[in-house]
């Protein structure tokens, strides 16, 4: 419990120092309160929730709003993924339920203490309420407060860009990891550019998964080298 | 925003949010997976982050209005990689991230 406190905290600050913005936002955009307090409790996204205001207040149809963050959601795919390894030795409900909470934030801060060793998925699970709780706390304020300030959201999302490039530079530095990295920005910049703004960052990660995997034929993991041994003996 | 208006925006979205964040807990969670789908999941958290990162500092509009608001991202992000690489302290890279951030904007 303690641990995944700690191991939330740059979480919480992240999500105070951006929720506080997006609760205003919402505000702005003529949201009821219940209306932002449903969206932090169950649908709990940064990016949706800022799309959603921005989009409507910019008078973008509801179909292509709803397709739009679909799409962004759809990168989430990738975190349940490359968390499920973790899960083996738990019952399914359990993993669901952890995984139900996973943002792009608590993904990077609890695959790095699995990767360490010693992390549970109830802890992962802790961490994850944690950090929701601060950012429907932050919403809420910042609706409250949203009649008397504004704030420069660009600034503030800034704190998110911070912690994705943390995160990034916490990962393995070897050829292969690096060539995943590049071909994945690349891939994310020829999304955008192309007008793919939506599907840019799953496109661009599965790009980057792709060209890990071509440049790290060479390389032998644990598993495969075992696998391998196996079938040298037959 | 109307509520009707509002039911429909947050059923979509909240749905299709929890069934990618839940979809491969349910297929994969529990099972031993092959050693080449574990290869594959390997690559995930770069490739992730390094989009996350790229999609957050490129911005094809920002070309339009000049270059200084183009880079001025990039130009925030240095001193957030030194500090990264330096102390691995997600709560250091927001406070230095933000600051810089909001000094080059006042340049």
């Amino acid at each position: 419990m303690k641990q995944a406190f700690a191991a939330s905290l740059p979480i919480i600050l992240g999500y105070i120092v951006l929720g506080i913005p997006c609760g205003v936002l919402c505000q702005k955009a003529g949201m009821d309160f219940w209306m932002v307090v449903a969206m932090s409790m169950l649908f709990y996204s940064g990016a949706g929730q800022y799309m959603i205001p921005n989009m409507w207040l910019a008078g973008v149809p509801l179909p292509s709003l709803i397709t739009s963050v679909i799409l962004i959601n759809t990168r989430q795919l990738l975190y349940g993924s490359a968390l499920s390894p973790f899960c083996n030795k738990v019952s399914k409900g359990k993993a669901v339920a952890m995984a139900g909470g996973v943002t792009d934030e608590s993904f990077g801060v609890n695959l790095a203490k699995f990767q360490s060793g010693e992390w549970k998925v109830s802890q992962a699970g802790l961490v994850n309420g944690f950090s929701q709780s601060s950012w429907a706390i932050a919403n809420m304020a910042g609706f409250i407060i949203g009649g008397v300030f504004s704030f420069d959201t660009a600034i503030a999302s800034f704190a998110m860009t911070s912690i994705f490039l943390c995160l990034l530079m916490m990962q393995r530095k070897r050829v292969d990891h690096f060539i995943a990295g590049a071909c994945a920005a690349i891939g994310v910049i020829a999304c955008k550019m192309i007008g793919l703004a939506g599907p840019a960052i799953l496109i661009g990660a599965l790009i980057g998964v792709a060209a890990g995997l071509i440049a790290g034929r060479r390389y032998k993991d644990e598993d495969t080298e075992t696998e391998e041994a196996a079938d040298a003996l037959v | 925003m109307p509520w009707s208006s509002f039911l429909i925006i947050f059923a979509c979205c909240a749905v299709s949010m929890y069934i990618c964040r839940v979809l491969p807990a349910f297929a994969f969670a529990g099972k031993e997976l092959p050693a080449s789908l574990v290869k594959a999941l390997n690559y995930i958290p770069v490739a992730a982050f390094a989009a996350l990162v790229a999609n957050d500092l490129v911005s094809v509009e920002a070309f339009a209005t000049g270059l200084w608001p183009a880079l001025l991202p990039f130009a925030a992000a240095i001193p957030v990689i030194i500090v990264a690489l330096k102390t691995k302290s997600l709560a250091l890279c927001i406070i230095v991230g933000v600051a810089c951030y909001a000094l080059l904007l006042l340049i």
